[in-house]
Protein backbone atom coordinates (compact mmCIF):
# COMPACT_ATOMS: atom_id res chain seq x y z
CA UNK A 1 0.00 0.00 0.00
CA UNK A 2 3.26 2.12 -0.24
CA UNK A 3 2.26 3.70 -3.38
CA UNK A 4 -1.06 4.17 -2.77
CA UNK A 5 -0.21 6.08 0.32
CA UNK A 6 2.41 8.11 -1.56
CA UNK A 7 0.14 8.62 -4.66
CA UNK A 8 -2.62 10.00 -2.42
CA UNK A 9 -0.11 12.69 -1.11
CA UNK A 10 0.36 14.45 -4.62
CA UNK A 11 -3.11 14.64 -4.75
CA UNK A 12 -3.76 18.16 -7.11
CA UNK A 13 -0.07 18.29 -8.26
CA UNK A 14 0.91 17.90 -12.02
CA UNK A 15 2.11 14.46 -12.75
CA UNK A 16 2.67 12.87 -16.27
CA UNK A 17 1.12 9.35 -16.81
CA UNK A 18 2.86 7.09 -19.08
CA UNK A 19 0.73 4.21 -20.32
CA UNK A 20 1.79 1.21 -21.65
CA UNK A 21 0.53 1.80 -25.18
CA UNK A 22 2.98 4.78 -24.94
CA UNK A 23 0.54 7.57 -24.83
CA UNK A 24 1.87 9.92 -21.82
CA UNK A 25 -0.98 12.27 -20.38
CA UNK A 26 0.05 15.31 -18.43
CA UNK A 27 -2.74 16.22 -15.95
CA UNK A 28 -3.75 17.69 -11.92
CA UNK A 29 -4.14 14.07 -9.92
CA UNK A 30 -7.38 13.95 -8.80
CA UNK A 31 -7.46 10.79 -6.95
CA UNK A 32 -5.87 7.28 -6.83
CA UNK A 33 -7.49 4.06 -5.36
CA UNK A 34 -5.80 1.48 -3.60
CA UNK A 35 -5.54 -0.29 -7.56
CA UNK A 36 -3.57 2.41 -8.56
CA UNK A 37 -6.48 3.65 -10.92
CA UNK A 38 -5.35 7.57 -11.44
CA UNK A 39 -8.05 10.10 -12.20
CA UNK A 40 -6.32 13.26 -14.01
CA UNK A 41 -7.57 16.79 -14.52
CA UNK A 42 -6.76 19.11 -16.78
CA UNK A 43 -5.82 16.93 -18.68
CA UNK A 44 -3.31 17.64 -22.32
CA UNK A 45 -1.75 14.52 -24.33
CA UNK A 46 2.02 15.09 -24.17
CA UNK A 47 2.79 13.86 -27.62
CA UNK A 48 -0.12 15.34 -29.60
CA UNK A 49 0.68 15.08 -32.95
CA UNK A 50 0.72 11.42 -32.43
CA UNK A 51 -3.12 11.08 -30.25
CA UNK A 52 -4.65 14.31 -31.53
CA UNK A 53 -8.18 13.07 -30.61
CA UNK A 54 -6.63 13.27 -26.68
CA UNK A 55 -6.89 16.68 -27.19
CA UNK A 56 -10.16 16.89 -25.89
CA UNK A 57 -10.19 15.28 -22.97
CA UNK A 58 -10.68 17.53 -20.07
CA UNK A 59 -10.37 14.44 -17.31
CA UNK A 60 -10.12 11.20 -17.30
CA UNK A 61 -9.63 8.00 -15.73
CA UNK A 62 -6.78 5.34 -16.25
CA UNK A 63 -6.60 1.92 -14.77
CA UNK A 64 -4.02 1.51 -12.94
CA UNK A 65 -2.71 -1.96 -14.82
CA UNK A 66 -1.88 0.06 -18.01
CA UNK A 67 0.26 2.62 -16.67
CA UNK A 68 3.88 2.18 -16.64
CA UNK A 69 5.04 5.55 -15.06
CA UNK A 70 4.01 8.22 -13.38
CA UNK A 71 6.37 10.96 -13.43
CA UNK A 72 6.36 12.97 -10.63
CA UNK A 73 6.55 16.61 -9.58
CA UNK A 74 10.26 17.26 -8.11
CA UNK A 75 8.79 19.21 -4.60
CA UNK A 76 6.34 16.10 -4.66
CA UNK A 77 9.20 13.99 -3.54
CA UNK A 78 10.65 13.77 -0.36
CA UNK A 79 13.27 11.56 0.09
CA UNK A 80 13.70 11.45 4.22
CA UNK A 81 9.56 10.55 4.02
CA UNK A 82 10.12 7.87 1.54
CA UNK A 83 12.97 6.45 3.33
CA UNK A 84 11.04 5.87 6.12
CA UNK A 85 7.98 4.65 4.55
CA UNK A 86 10.02 1.73 2.56
CA UNK A 87 11.61 0.79 5.51
CA UNK A 88 8.46 0.57 7.31
CA UNK A 89 6.66 -1.30 4.49
CA UNK A 90 10.07 -3.67 4.44
CA UNK A 91 9.55 -4.72 7.76
CA UNK A 92 5.86 -5.67 7.27
CA UNK A 93 4.53 -2.91 9.16
CA UNK B 1 -12.52 -13.48 -21.01
CA UNK B 2 -11.74 -12.27 -23.93
CA UNK B 3 -9.88 -8.94 -24.42
CA UNK B 4 -11.00 -6.23 -26.16
CA UNK B 5 -14.46 -5.92 -27.64
CA UNK B 6 -16.84 -8.20 -28.69
CA UNK B 7 -20.35 -9.40 -30.47
CA UNK B 8 -23.27 -9.26 -27.94
CA UNK B 9 -26.33 -10.77 -28.80
CA UNK B 10 -27.58 -12.63 -25.36
CA UNK B 11 -30.59 -10.51 -25.19
CA UNK B 12 -34.06 -11.61 -22.89
CA UNK B 13 -37.48 -11.97 -25.36
CA UNK B 14 -38.99 -9.20 -24.04
CA UNK B 15 -39.77 -6.22 -26.55
CA UNK B 16 -38.39 -5.35 -29.28
CA UNK B 17 -34.46 -4.79 -28.13
CA UNK B 18 -34.44 -6.62 -25.11
CA UNK B 19 -31.83 -6.22 -22.59
CA UNK B 20 -28.80 -7.87 -22.57
CA UNK B 21 -28.62 -11.30 -20.96
CA UNK B 22 -26.13 -11.24 -17.70
CA UNK B 23 -24.28 -13.75 -15.86
CA UNK B 24 -26.34 -12.79 -12.52
CA UNK B 25 -25.67 -16.10 -11.74
CA UNK B 26 -21.70 -14.82 -10.71
CA UNK B 27 -22.98 -11.83 -9.40
CA UNK B 28 -23.07 -9.51 -12.35
CA UNK B 29 -25.52 -6.48 -11.95
CA UNK B 30 -27.03 -4.15 -14.09
CA UNK B 31 -25.70 -0.60 -12.85
CA UNK B 32 -26.69 2.07 -15.50
CA UNK B 33 -29.16 1.93 -18.75
CA UNK B 34 -28.77 4.85 -21.15
CA UNK B 35 -31.24 4.99 -23.95
CA UNK B 36 -29.98 6.65 -27.28
CA UNK B 37 -27.08 6.57 -27.41
CA UNK B 38 -25.05 5.94 -30.72
CA UNK B 39 -21.99 4.35 -30.98
CA UNK B 40 -18.35 4.98 -32.68
CA UNK B 41 -15.66 2.24 -32.91
CA UNK B 42 -12.37 3.67 -33.84
CA UNK B 43 -12.85 5.78 -37.19
CA UNK B 44 -15.83 3.88 -38.20
CA UNK B 45 -19.17 5.92 -38.73
CA UNK B 46 -21.36 6.17 -35.84
CA UNK B 47 -24.05 3.50 -35.26
CA UNK B 48 -27.39 4.02 -33.70
CA UNK B 49 -30.10 4.34 -32.37
CA UNK B 50 -28.78 2.04 -29.28
CA UNK B 51 -29.20 1.90 -25.91
CA UNK B 52 -26.46 1.45 -23.33
CA UNK B 53 -26.01 -0.84 -20.59
CA UNK B 54 -23.38 -1.17 -17.84
CA UNK B 55 -22.51 -3.44 -15.85
CA UNK B 56 -20.51 -4.17 -12.62
CA UNK B 57 -18.33 -6.14 -15.60
CA UNK B 58 -18.67 -4.61 -18.86
CA UNK B 59 -20.05 -1.87 -20.84
CA UNK B 60 -22.49 -3.17 -23.16
CA UNK B 61 -24.50 -1.08 -26.26
CA UNK B 62 -27.04 -2.93 -28.05
CA UNK B 63 -28.90 -1.43 -31.40
CA UNK B 64 -32.53 -0.23 -31.09
CA UNK B 65 -33.38 -2.01 -34.31
CA UNK B 66 -31.38 -4.85 -34.93
CA UNK B 67 -31.86 -7.67 -32.29
CA UNK B 68 -28.43 -9.45 -33.51
CA UNK B 69 -26.39 -6.13 -33.30
CA UNK B 70 -24.51 -5.08 -29.75
CA UNK B 71 -21.55 -4.68 -28.93
CA UNK B 72 -19.31 -5.21 -25.38
CA UNK B 73 -16.41 -4.39 -23.59
CA UNK B 74 -15.51 -6.25 -20.01
CA UNK B 75 -13.79 -3.68 -18.03
CA UNK B 76 -11.05 -5.22 -17.20
CA UNK B 77 -10.17 -4.19 -21.38
CA UNK B 78 -11.14 -0.71 -21.04
CA UNK B 79 -7.86 1.54 -20.10
CA UNK B 80 -8.95 4.22 -20.07
CA UNK B 81 -12.13 6.53 -20.27
CA UNK B 82 -13.06 10.18 -20.40
CA UNK B 83 -15.16 12.89 -21.04
CA UNK B 84 -14.62 14.30 -24.51
CA UNK B 85 -15.98 17.64 -25.32
CA UNK B 86 -13.90 19.46 -27.57
CA UNK B 87 -15.93 19.62 -31.00
CA UNK B 88 -12.37 19.54 -32.95
CA UNK B 89 -11.41 16.38 -31.37
CA UNK B 90 -15.01 14.47 -32.20
CA UNK B 91 -18.39 16.21 -33.35
CA UNK B 92 -20.77 15.43 -30.08
CA UNK B 93 -19.89 15.62 -26.59
CA UNK B 94 -19.16 11.41 -25.88
CA UNK B 95 -17.61 9.61 -23.25
CA UNK B 96 -13.64 7.86 -25.03
CA UNK B 97 -12.80 4.70 -24.03
CA UNK B 98 -9.30 3.32 -25.34
CA UNK B 99 -9.63 -0.79 -25.21
CA UNK B 100 -6.92 -2.86 -24.34
CA UNK B 101 -6.76 -5.67 -27.03
CA UNK B 102 -3.91 -7.80 -25.62
CA UNK B 103 -2.56 -7.03 -28.84
CA UNK B 104 0.50 -5.48 -29.00
CA UNK B 105 1.08 -4.50 -32.95
CA UNK B 106 -2.51 -3.36 -32.90
CA UNK B 107 -2.12 0.43 -34.26
CA UNK B 108 -1.04 -0.24 -37.50
CA UNK B 109 -3.36 -3.23 -38.05
CA UNK B 110 -6.38 -1.40 -36.38
CA UNK B 111 -5.40 1.72 -39.37
CA UNK B 112 -5.61 -0.81 -42.29
CA UNK B 113 -8.91 -2.16 -41.60
CA UNK B 114 -10.57 1.34 -40.81
CA UNK B 115 -11.35 1.63 -44.97
CA UNK B 116 -13.35 -1.97 -44.94
CA UNK B 117 -16.53 -2.59 -44.54
CA UNK B 118 -16.98 -4.91 -41.80
CA UNK B 119 -14.36 -5.11 -39.18
CA UNK B 120 -12.46 -6.77 -36.66
CA UNK B 121 -13.63 -6.23 -33.31
CA UNK B 122 -10.30 -7.18 -31.51
CA UNK B 123 -8.78 -4.51 -33.27
CA UNK B 124 -10.89 -1.35 -32.32
CA UNK B 125 -9.02 0.04 -30.06
CA UNK B 126 -10.82 3.19 -29.47
CA UNK B 127 -15.12 3.20 -28.58
CA UNK B 128 -17.13 6.56 -27.97
CA UNK B 129 -20.06 6.59 -26.70
CA UNK B 130 -22.61 9.87 -27.90
CA UNK B 131 -25.20 9.96 -25.92
CA UNK B 132 -28.22 12.25 -27.10
CA UNK B 133 -28.38 14.31 -23.77
CA UNK B 134 -24.72 15.06 -22.98
CA UNK B 135 -25.97 16.65 -19.80
CA UNK B 136 -25.61 13.05 -18.84
CA UNK B 137 -21.65 12.89 -19.76
CA UNK B 138 -20.52 13.57 -15.89
CA UNK B 139 -23.10 10.84 -14.59
CA UNK B 140 -21.92 8.50 -17.35
CA UNK B 141 -18.29 9.10 -16.33
CA UNK B 142 -19.05 8.58 -12.86
CA UNK B 143 -20.76 5.42 -13.37
CA UNK B 144 -17.53 4.20 -15.53
CA UNK B 145 -15.24 4.83 -12.64
CA UNK B 146 -17.01 3.59 -10.34
CA UNK B 147 -17.70 -0.22 -12.42
CA UNK B 148 -13.74 -0.07 -13.10
CA UNK B 149 -13.00 0.28 -9.79
CA UNK B 150 -15.13 -2.98 -9.19
CA UNK B 151 -12.68 -4.52 -11.67
CA UNK B 152 -9.26 -4.79 -10.67
CA UNK B 153 -7.03 -7.16 -12.23
CA UNK B 154 -7.63 -10.52 -11.49
CA UNK B 155 -4.30 -11.83 -10.23
CA UNK B 156 -1.60 -9.12 -9.37
CA UNK B 157 -3.69 -6.90 -7.89
CA UNK B 158 -4.07 -8.45 -4.44
CA UNK B 159 -0.81 -9.85 -4.68
CA UNK B 160 1.94 -6.75 -4.38
CA UNK B 161 1.75 -7.67 -0.53
CA UNK B 162 2.48 -10.81 -0.91
CA UNK B 163 5.57 -10.05 -3.16
CA UNK B 164 7.42 -7.57 -1.17
CA UNK B 165 10.84 -8.78 -0.95
CA UNK B 166 10.99 -8.88 2.84
CA UNK B 167 8.36 -11.63 2.76
CA UNK B 168 11.07 -13.91 0.97
CA UNK B 169 13.01 -14.32 3.89
CA UNK B 170 9.92 -16.32 5.68
CA UNK B 171 11.16 -18.66 3.54
CA UNK B 172 14.17 -18.53 4.61
CA UNK B 173 12.89 -20.42 7.88
CA UNK B 174 11.00 -19.53 10.70
CA UNK B 175 14.24 -17.68 12.73
CA UNK B 176 13.85 -15.12 9.97
CA UNK B 177 10.13 -14.85 9.97
CA UNK B 178 10.07 -13.06 13.71
CA UNK B 179 12.40 -10.61 13.22
CA UNK B 180 11.62 -7.59 14.19
CA UNK B 181 14.24 -5.38 13.16
CA UNK B 182 17.59 -4.73 11.46
CA UNK B 183 19.94 -5.04 14.17
CA UNK B 184 18.14 -8.76 15.12
CA UNK B 185 18.46 -9.48 10.99
CA UNK B 186 21.60 -9.45 10.95
CA UNK B 187 22.65 -11.35 14.49
CA UNK B 188 20.17 -14.01 13.33
CA UNK B 189 21.77 -14.06 9.75
CA UNK B 190 25.31 -14.41 11.29
CA UNK B 191 24.11 -17.38 13.41
CA UNK B 192 23.09 -18.38 10.11
CA UNK B 193 26.33 -18.14 8.61
CA UNK B 194 27.91 -19.85 11.91
CA UNK B 195 26.25 -22.92 11.55
CA UNK B 196 26.92 -23.21 8.00
CA UNK B 197 30.65 -22.96 8.08
CA UNK B 198 29.97 -25.79 10.63
CA UNK B 199 29.13 -28.42 8.65
CA UNK B 200 31.94 -27.47 6.09
CA UNK B 201 34.68 -29.08 9.06
CA UNK B 202 32.16 -31.86 9.35
CA UNK B 203 32.08 -32.81 6.06
CA UNK B 204 35.45 -33.57 6.04
CA UNK B 205 35.24 -35.78 9.09
CA UNK B 206 31.78 -37.46 7.67
CA UNK B 207 33.88 -37.81 4.59
CA UNK B 208 37.12 -39.39 6.07
CA UNK B 209 34.68 -41.92 8.16
CA UNK B 210 33.25 -42.62 4.95
CA UNK B 211 36.76 -43.88 3.12
CA UNK B 212 37.69 -45.59 6.09
CA UNK B 213 34.29 -47.98 6.21
CA UNK B 214 34.45 -48.29 2.11
CA UNK B 215 38.62 -48.30 2.04
CA UNK B 216 40.01 -49.63 4.68
CA UNK B 217 40.94 -53.32 4.42
CA UNK B 218 41.37 -53.91 8.23
CA UNK B 219 37.49 -53.34 8.00
CA UNK B 220 36.27 -55.82 5.60
CA UNK B 221 38.38 -58.47 7.19
CA UNK B 222 36.79 -57.49 10.58
CA UNK B 223 33.71 -57.86 9.45
CA UNK B 224 34.48 -61.19 7.77
CA UNK B 225 35.61 -62.41 11.08
CA UNK B 226 33.26 -61.11 13.59
CA UNK B 227 30.00 -60.48 11.42
CA UNK B 228 27.13 -61.06 13.37
CA UNK B 229 28.30 -58.75 16.54
CA UNK B 230 29.35 -56.43 14.40
CA UNK B 231 25.99 -55.70 12.58
CA UNK B 232 24.23 -56.75 16.10
CA UNK B 233 26.45 -53.85 17.40
CA UNK B 234 25.91 -50.86 14.74
CA UNK B 235 21.84 -51.62 14.33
Amino acid sequence: MLFFSYFKDLVGKEVTVELKNDLAIRGTLHSVDQYLNIKLENTRVVDQEKFPHMLSVRNCFIRGSVVRYVQLPPEGVDIELLHDATRREARGG
Amino acid sequence: MVAGLRYFTDRSDDGAAGAPLLDTVNGEELMHVQPAVSIVLSNHPPESPGTLYISTKQVIWLSDTERTKGYAVDFLSVSLHAVSRDPEAFTSPCIYTQIDTGDEDDESENSDSESNETFDLSKITEMRLVPSDPNQLDALFEVFCECAELNPEPVEEDEPEEHNWIFSADQLGPAMGIIDGVDQEWDSSQTHFTTIGHPNGDHDLARNVLELQINDQRFEDAEEMESNNRNGGQQ
